[in-house]
């Protein structure tokens, strides 16, 4: 099979990963990319969201949501007697390992964009949440909030905003649903990541009742550089109507896993052929589970498919943080989708009684068929859950155990009454 | 063992000897005079010893042991692809326990017993039967310093000079340090040993040692041992499972080790044993009969082990370096291989070549005694074996077993009673006639390294006796190999139940393989080899590969040896 590169396959890393991006030492970020956007960023703090705005960023945590829209909203909100900003860093999802790249290799660009946030929205407390397993990213954005704290722009934003300004650094509990928005808010809060209902909105009603901003680390990353070179040139980054680039992680079953910074919208069939080196043993594409909860799987059908948040959810799944876990011939499906819904139910806060229950339930029954002691009963019992489960949870993690469940009895349903005993 | 198509050792060469020439020339000489015994050591071992031939090595290419030393035969096998694909383990069933021991031998057992007796829940897979294994091939006897006068420093002494001083010294240490205790603990687990007339342990002493170390059960002590820790394993908790060779080992999600997958070699099917903690005790890799050397090896070792653990990112040591035991039976041919314990040049046996020369210290370290027996063959001192065809069959050089009996009447029934029933399995009274002995493969040196409790460089596997390397450095001392399998198989067992990871398991899986695939596919290295061989490749033993490979995946006739 051969495998034309569409026109962005070559422009790789060209932002965020971008050798002038990288280091742990503030000097080295100045020399480099850092330190413009700021400027920029102070000498018209007004400017800010419309120059987001302009260039189209999105929430790159899986969500999708323009990111303007958000530091609208808080900038709108009265200071009560805060405004939060919570830098959300709790990255567990299978196959997401992003988050943990940039904050190990080049802190200081999502501390500028968490300051620039801040200036945009008159936020004074910045919170960085991060998954205590991540020693490498703890470590690496402590020392780096240190060295912005003692430069001078921290003065200088401190002065814009007309009071003191407060970064703080927090290990997140590590459960995978505390990296929810209300969930981290009761995580900063001290509390067990309980998520809370919505409304109130974070934007109104977040951290102790003070509205409150959450983005994830790679949108803030990029901020800094569209304040720096502008919206337009963002905006041609990407390709078809999207805009700017988007950390890939690639794994599972292909020669070169990793992550690769890349236009947003490259096709899947560049990522996995061209920048990941093809199949493992040049077998034939199965299926991709992408990352993030509502993700349903892609099949060799969908190869074509630009990355990006629309197109993707055309084909009925969800972008989500970016991770593409590919599945070749040779793997059971009905194994995937046992290890994912595994994780769900073990991440399962079990606060909402059909949460707590339906994903022990469902992660048992494909446990069962996995194992080659289920029957048929079992197998119809699964596909009922899967009908009448979604939408009862508070948070999304439940519908994200459906989803894939799912989508994998809609593509795969073969494999899983072959794998029935009786 | 009827598989054992054991490639021969060294061929006749011109000038070499006839057995019955030599058999004549020996019978009708008394005295056996010595040539000169101090022989430049450095230069025997690198002209005569196997391990030295620089034709037989090559460098790893992919694994934590890139670019290391390996012999061409090992690193075949660890540079292989799986014998399973994710799809394999469609519709197999998960099995849980807190430890899981592979490898039924005197390894495993000592540490599946201290897990259960701390409380674990065990499961012990083996290969074959519980008890198949290199431990019942174990003759000489095991080293303690027990002896008055004796030190656990002398016995430390000993083992690091013996290894070339190449042995991790605190490996060393604990070996030693444990001796005495090791032998107390086997003596309550019923085990015999042979005692004088005041009813205390009876010593010998070891080639290479400096004292009276070597306690023993005439000449299968292994086997004596074997025997206490079957009857042990069976009266605890522990859960055998005969006939499950692991094919591969499973990795969480932070690369811990999470369990196996076993094939079971009786119903065709894999099954995976989701475990907080895995001891290998898989043995060695004689069994690929390095340099067509033949071995005194148990079927099964063929360095499943190794490969396992490798693949999961455990770093490896010493792969170039083995131990061939000088004292295998040369002829008659159908024995070829197996061991003659040390014991009996402990006891006083001479080595003595075609021409009726003593040529060597018969108690220097083994791979001393070795090199000096293929150097006499190499340059025309060595018996040419007869062969059944007709045809010359392998050399060697004889073991004064009637010399030993003249000076000792009635020593060797008593106290090599196998020895005496081996050759009149051959029709040859060892009191009146000779063995004609060659070295044989033996021991695997290197091996996985460990720390003091036996734990590899990835959290949550162990590797246990002669799958473990550092212990022995590049040459181990007869009687360390018993010591060491109990000494670190009870540690490790211990340990492994103490320090077992306390959260289960998110997620298990055999994703590290696919790293491998990848490294193999990068370095353009062949795919069609597969490891763990789990057999060797003489033995047709019906697998679930092999069923497959004959479409017959209902039948399945167990072994077929």
């Amino acid at each position: 099979m051969s495998h034309q590169p569409t026109k962005g396959h070559q422009i790789i890393n060209q932002v965020l990963l971008h050798p002038d991006s990288q280091g742990t030492d503030i000097n080295l970020w100045f020399d480099g990319n850092g330190g413009t956007g700021l400027e920029n960023a102070l000498s018209d703090p007004a400017a800010i969201i419309a120059t987001i705005q302009e260039a189209g960023l999105r929430g790159l945590g899986g969500g999708g949501f323009p990111t303007y829209k958000k530091w609208q909203f808080v900038a709108d909100q009265e200071v009560s007697p805060d405004k939060y900003l919570i830098c959300n860093g709790n990255e567990d999802e299978p196959g997401t390992f992003k988050d943990a790249y940039l904050l190990s290799h080049s802190p200081h660009q999502v501390i500028e964009g968490a300051l620039i946030a801040a200036l945009a929205s008159q936020i004074n407390k910045i919170v960085f949440y991060i998954n205590p397993e991540q020693i490498s990213s703890l470590n690496n954005i402590r020392q780096a909030v240190e060295q912005w704290k003692t430069c001078d722009y921290y003065t200088l934003i401190e002065a814009q905003l007309g009071c003191s300004l407060s970064i703080r650094v927090m290990e997140s509990s590590g459960h995978y649903i505390g990296g929810e928005e209300t969930a981290a808010i009761e995580s900063v809060e001290g509390n067990f990541p309980f998520p809370r209902g919505k409304p109130p909105f974070p934007a109104v009603s977040g951290v102790y009742g003070c509205p409150t901003l959450i983005n994830n680390m790679e949108t803030l990353a990029n901020v800094s550089h569209i304040l720096r070179k502008g919206s337009e040139w963002f905006k041609a980054l990407g390709l078809g109507d999207s805009t700017g680039t988007k950390i890939y992680c690639l794994s599972g079953d292909v020669l070169k896993p990793g992550v690769f910074e890349l236009p947003m919208g490259t096709p899947l069939e560049d990522l996995i052929y061209i920048h990941g080196g093809g199949m493992l043993q040049d077998k034939e594409l199965k299926a991709v589970f992408t990352g993030g909860v509502s993700s349903s799987i892609l099949t060799p059908k969908d190869i074509d498919v630009p990355l990006d948040f629309d197109s993707v959810r055309q084909r009925g799944s969800s972008l989500g943080t970016g991770a593409m876990i590919v599945v070749s011939e040779g793997t059971g499906i009905v194994k995937r989708v046992t290890e994912y819904v595994n994780f769900y139910a073990h991440s399962s806060c079990g606060q909402c009684p059909p949460c707590k229950t339906g994903t022990f339930y469902i992660s048992q029954l494909l446990n069962k068929i996995d194992t080659g002691q289920a029957s048929s009963a079992d197998l119809e019992s699964l596909k009922n859950l899967c009908k009448f489960l979604p939408g009862s949870g508070r948070c999304h993690l439940l519908d994200g155990a459906v989803i894939i469940v799912d989508s994998s009895l809609h593509h795969f349903l073969d494999e899983y009454k072959s794998s029935l005993n009786g | 063992m009827s598989g054992k198509k054991v490639m021969s050792g060294k061929k006749a060469m011109s000038g070499s000897i006839s057995y019955q020439q030599a058999l004549d020339a020996y019978l009708n000489k008394t005295d056996f005079a010595a040539t000169d015994l101090n022989i430049d050591e450095t230069t025997l071992l690198d002209k005569f010893h196997p391990d030295h031939r620089q034709e037989t090595i090559t460098t790893l290419q992919v694994g934590p042991n890139k670019g290391d030393r390996c012999h061409k035969q090992v690193a075949k096998v660890l540079q292989a692809d799986s014998r399973i694909d994710a799809a394999d383990l469609a519709g197999a069933r998960i099995k849980e326990t807190d430890i899981l021991v592979i490898g039924g031998g005197g390894a495993g057992c000592a540490a599946a017993l201290m897990a259960a007796e701390s409380g674990a829940k065990v499961i012990l897979a083996t290969k074959l039967r519980l008890g198949d294994s290199n431990t019942v091939m174990a003759e000489g006897g095991i080293q303690a310093s027990i002896e008055k006068g004796d030190t656990p420093q002398s016995h430390y002494n000993d083992t690091y000079k013996a290894g070339h001083e190449k042995g991790v010294k605190d490996l060393i240490k604990q070996l030693v340090m444990d001796g005495p205790e090791t032998i107390r603990w086997l003596i309550q687990q019923g085990m015999q040993f042979d005692l004088n007339e005041f009813g205390d342990l009876l010593t010998r002493k070891a080639g290479g040692t400096s004292a009276n170390r070597v306690v023993y059960f005439r000449d299968y002590t292994g086997l004596e041992m074997m025997r206490v820790l079957r009857e042990a394993v069976g009266n605890s908790s522990v859960d055998v499972w005969d006939y499950s060779p692991a094919v591969e080992l499973l990795c969480n999600e932070s690369g811990h080790c999470a369990g196996a997958i076993l094939s079971s070699l009786q119903d065709c099917s894999y099954v995976q044993i989701k475990a907080r903690t895995v001891i290998i005790a898989t043995g060695g890799i004689g069994r690929v009969h390095l340099n067509q050397f033949p071995t005194s090896n148990h079927f099964g070792a063929t360095g499943d082990g190794l490969v396992l653990a490798y693949r999961l990112g455990a770093r490896l040591r010493d792969l170039d370096s083995f131990q061939y035991h000088p004292t295998g039976v040369a002829y008659p041919q159908h024995l070829s291989g197996t061991l003659i314990t040390e014991g009996v040049r402990s006891a006083g046996a001479y080595m003595i070549n075609a021409l009726g020369e003593r040529f060597v210290d018969e108690l220097k370290p083994r791979d001393i005694v070795a090199a000096a027996i293929i150097r006499e063959c190499k340059e025309g001192r060595g018996v040419v074996g007869n062969s059944s065809d007709g045809n010359d069959g392998m050399q060697g050089v004889w073991l004064d077993t009637p010399g030993l009996e003249a000076r000792n009447p009635g020593l060797l029934q008593k106290r090599f009673p196998k020895l005496v029933q081996l050759g009149l399995k051959s029709d040859i009274d060892i009191t009146k006639i000779p063995m004609l002995v060659y070295p044989t493969l033996h021991y695997q040196n290197g091996g996985v390294v460990i720390d003091e409790n036996g734990l590899s460089d990835i959290p949550g596997l162990y590797c246990v006796g002669e799958v473990s390397g550092g212990i022995h450095g590049r040459n181990r001392l007869m009687g360390n190999a018993l010591l060491d399998i109990i000494c670190f198989g009870r540690r490790a067992g211990l340990h492994a139940f103490k320090n077992r990871q306390t959260r289960g398991h998110k997620k298990i899986s055999i994703d590290h393989i696919s790293n491998l695939r990848r490294e193999l596919m990068q370095n353009e290295m062949p795919m069609e080899n597969k490891s763990p061989l789990l057999f060797p490749e003489y033995a047709r033993y019906d697998t679930i590969i092999n069923c497959e490979k004959r479409g017959s995946s209902s039948h399945c006739g167990g072994c077929d040896i």
